[in-house]
């Protein structure tokens, strides 16, 4: 892995340190943990009184009640679960964009996104799209502790997709971390990443080159995951249709959020560090 | 048109364009550039996948803008020249000022034919520049360098053909002067050249005119006659038919007298009458025919000017002999106070006005028979004849100062002098004893010369019926003069002095305000030459030599590279604003 990675990871772990993962409410329920869940559990936390119904455990018969009133009652404690992070990170090369701060940018907001889920009692695993989709090793563990986060995929999130999903956490809480750069519809895509989770958000990263035209004059472009190459003459309307193409689909993966239930926002990597207030407009983070 | 560069070695300057080239090479090559994704770069076409690729060079407008004006900018530094042919010379319009382009053919007069012809050639080849030049008894610049048609016009309102002749030889030579031998010549006339054959490629020659049966009054004048006025009217039928007029002649206040007149072909016939000198102004009138100008004539009564005499000879027999002589001659005035003249034995004083002539008594006297010297230039001297005279004088020289007029070897017999107030100071060395001077019709002769002197020296008009062209003589004492045009028009001259010469451009009565009192004078059309248009002509003789083939001049180009740069640099800046977004 790359030491600009790995530094990355660790700042942004230091940087997580500040936030926490907004859990919604649909997510307090998992496997046990140390997180109050929805419903009635075995913590210690008291939730209610109700009559006593066959097959209940009689431990929790309150008997002061029974004594007192003859009538077997239950008291309810609140359950205790631990909610789950999806990490899913694109893994491909135009993440790892040259002269850019893109995959530095990549391997912050991942290292941000976990520390926070942790502050909020929440396990996370982390999933980097290849061929196919694989968890980083160690991701269970703080960033700094991460392995081989390498953007060397020639294939994008949805070929990862279809050759081999992730396997997700249901209602767990699923942040998609992609420049989103790659034809298709993403409708298709963002179901399947929906289905069963708690809550999906879509980060796109995007380099402020992506988000830029560059200046003016003749360029050969060099596709970064396929190598291909373009010549041409950049002037003030190939410009403006850049950028109209931009923002067509950034409108379309707006518009399958909104479909999908998901929420979606944008971050220029070399603006990382203002661009966290988004991510608590999205309710992704809050301050911890 | 091959151009002619002033400064060639600026063409150095060209070495600027390929290092301009090389800049968009190097500037314009392809840069590698990695990108995410060209997914948002597809609406460009791709080029073709495979195979060695030959990259042609892209360069923008905006590189040919540049190279363009770059161009422009080194052609303009080499201060270009072309020789482009001149299209349009400048135009110098002789106009043709005698009243006989009054006459009428066809409801329009040969003038009003003129100007048509003229706003036409300029409604269809406007000259860059044009000049007006009046040709009548002298040539005169009418106004300044026009450039319009509307301005030639309101110059076209001072041309009223009222002169006695047209001078156009000395306009046309006028005309070349100003034109400095390149502007076009147009004469507006209404008879046909001396020379048909025109040989100056610039000069056209314009007539409009016709040749009109006209009956005209070619002479007119009024004389003091004694107690009565003598008038003489000479009408002229410069036709080559018989004419039949009525002449009408209205003497002051009297009933006009109508006569009728049968003119042969090119006849003419004199009238000569006598009326009473206190008959006001007598008015002559012909027929109306095809010129209106020359049949009316106007006269006023002659100036009748005398001059008061002081007798202050002591010798009774000299001063009967100078009486004598003085009433022949008609102009001594009955008044004696306030002499104009005085007539005495020793020199007078100086100070009046009073002219002096010194009777000199002389004691030594010599006779002389002769040579005498006579200063036939003197307006003493006028008719002097002195053939087998004695005249006896004293040898004494001159005083000095006097100017001697009549000299006998060296001996003044007649002298005079000017003092500082303009008055004459006469010597008549004379001894009537001894001279037969006074029984020769020479001494009446040289006393009328004296006094008719005298009157030409006394202030105002000269004479009170003139000619149209000629000018009125008023003799001035410094006061200031209006003069009165018949239209109206009004000159004020002040602080004159001296004569001063009316002109009289227009016939009519004018009037002359001098100090406190007001005369008048009559100005009448009497030019046969002029009325006679029997020799008037319509036709063009002579062209301007279409040359424009020829006739090429260097002309300056730079300021057309200039301009043509100028535009292209100033859309290479709009190209640029609107490729930044700026508006």
């Amino acid at each position: 892995m790359e030491p600009v990675i790995r530094q990355a990871l660790r700042d942004g772990e230091q940087l997580g340190l500040r936030y926490a993962l907004q859990i919604p409410q649909v997510a307090a329920s998992g496997w046990t943990g140390s997180r109050t869940g929805r419903r009635a559990g075995s913590s210690i936390d008291f939730q209610d009184y109700r009559e006593y119904q066959p097959g209940d455990d009689l431990r929790f018969i309150d008997w002061g009640i029974y004594a007192r009133s003859d009538r077997l009652t239950i008291k309810l404690f609140r359950e205790e679960v631990t909610p789950h992070l999806d990490l899913i990170l694109d893994g491909s090369r135009s993440m790892n964009l040259e002269h850019t701060e893109k995959p530095a940018a990549l391997a912050q907001l991942a290292a941000l996104l976990a520390t926070a889920a942790a502050n909020a009692q929440c396990a996370q695993a982390v999933w980097l799209s290849g061929e196919g989709f694989q968890r980083i090793p160690n991701d269970s563990l703080t960033p700094s502790a991460w392995d081989k986060l390498e953007l060397t995929s020639t294939r994008t999130p949805e070929q990862s997709f279809e050759i081999m999903p992730p396997k997700l956490r249901r209602l767990g809480v699923r942040v998609l971390i992609s420049d989103l750069l790659w034809p298709g519809e993403p409708l298709q895509l963002l179901r399947r990443l929906r289905d069963g989770a708690a809550a999906l958000h879509v980060v796109q990263l995007l380099a402020s080159e992506d988000a830029t035209p560059p200046e003016h004059g003749n360029l050969r472009m060099v596709d970064s995951e396929t190598g291909a190459e373009s010549e041409i003459y950049i002037d003030s309307s190939v410009a403006r249709q850049y950028a109209e193409n931009l923002a067509q689909l950034q409108q379309a993966w707006a518009d399958a959020c909104r479909q999908c239930g998901a929420q979606m926002t944008t971050i220029i990597a070399e603006n990382l560090a203002t661009s966290l207030r988004d991510l608590e407009t999205i309710q992704l983070l809050t301050p911890s | 048109m091959i151009p002619f560069l002033t400064y060639p070695l600026a063409l150095l300057a060209l070495a600027t364009v390929p290092v301009l080239a090389a800049i968009y090479i190097l500037r314009n090559r392809f840069r590698r550039r990695q990108v995410s994704s060209l997914v948002l770069w597809r609406f460009q076409p791709q080029s073709k996948p495979g195979g060695a690729k030959v990259h042609r060079l892209q360069l923008p407008l905006l590189f040919f803008l540049e190279l363009l004006a770059l161009t422009l900018l080194v052609v303009a530094a080499t201060g270009p020249q072309w020789k482009l042919p001149q299209s349009a010379r400048p135009l110098i319009v002789v106009l043709d000022d005698s009243f006989s382009l009054q006459a009428v053919n066809g409801g329009l007069s040969a003038q009003g034919r003129c100007k048509i012809f003229l706003e036409k050639l300029f409604n269809r080849q406007p000259p860059p520049a044009t000049r007006l030049i009046l040709a009548g008894t002298t040539p005169r610049v009418l106004g300044a360098t026009v450039k319009s048609w509307s301005q030639v016009n309101s110059l076209l309102a001072e041309w009223k053909c009222w002169s006695p002749n047209s001078e156009l030889e000395p306009a046309m030579t006028l005309a070349a002067e100003l034109g400095k031998q390149q502007a076009n010549i147009l004469v507006l006339t209404d008879h046909k050249p001396a020379d048909e054959k025109i040989a100056n490629p610039r000069l056209k020659w314009m007539a409009f005119g016709a040749p009109l049966d006209n009956v005209a009054i070619v002479n007119a004048s009024r004389t003091a006659f004694a107690d009565q006025d003598r008038c003489l009217l000479e009408v002229a039928n410069f036709s080559g038919n018989g004419q039949s007029t009525r002449l009408t002649v209205l003497a002051g206040s009297n009933a006009p007298q109508v006569s009728l007149l049968n003119l042969a072909a090119h006849e003419s016939r004199r009238l000569v009458f006598n009326i009473p000198a206190n008959t006001g102004t007598l008015r002559a009138a012909l027929d109306a025919d095809a010129l209106a100008a020359d049949n009316e004539a106007q006269l006023l009564p002659p100036i009748r000017q005398r001059v008061r005499v002081e007798m202050a000879l002591t010798n009774a027999g000299l001063a009967a002999l100078v009486n004598r002589t003085l009433a022949a001659t008609g102009l001594r005035a009955a008044l004696t106070q306030n002499p104009d003249l005085i007539i005495r034995e020793s020199d007078g004083p100086t100070g009046t006005n009073a002219w002096n002539l010194c009777l000199r008594e002389t004691g030594a006297t010599n006779a002389y028979t002769g040579p005498f010297i006579v200063d036939t230039s003197h307006p003493l001297a006028a008719g002097i004849a002195l053939d087998g005279v004695i005249w006896a004088g004293s040898a004494a020289t001159n005083v000095p100062g006097d100017l001697p007029v009549i000299l006998a070897g060296n001996v003044p017999l007649l002298s005079a002098r000017e003092d500082i107030l303009g008055s004459r100071h006469l010597t008549l060395n004379f001894n009537p004893e001894l001279s037969t001077v006074q029984n020769t019709p020479d001494w009446p002769v040289l006393f009328w010369n004296l006094l008719s002197w005298r009157i030409s020296e006394m202030p105002g008009l000269k004479e009170s019926n003139a000619r149209l062209g000629t000018e009125v003589t008023l003799k001035t004492s410094g006061e200031a003069v209006t003069v009165t045009q018949p239209d109206g028009v009004r000159t004020a001259f002040a602080k004159t002095g001296g004569d001063l010469a009316l002109d009289t451009p227009m016939p009519g009565i004018y009037s002359v305000v001098t100090g406190a009192g007001t005369n008048e004078f009559s100005v009448n059309v009497l030019a046969a030459d002029r009325s006679d248009l029997s020799a008037c002509a319509s036709g063009q003789w002579g062209q301007w030599q279409e040359d424009t083939a020829q006739r090429l001049e260097q002309t300056s180009a730079v300021w057309i590279f200039g301009l043509f740069a100028l535009g292209l640099l100033a859309a290479h800046l709009y190209l640029v604003a609107a490729a930044k977004g700026i508006k």
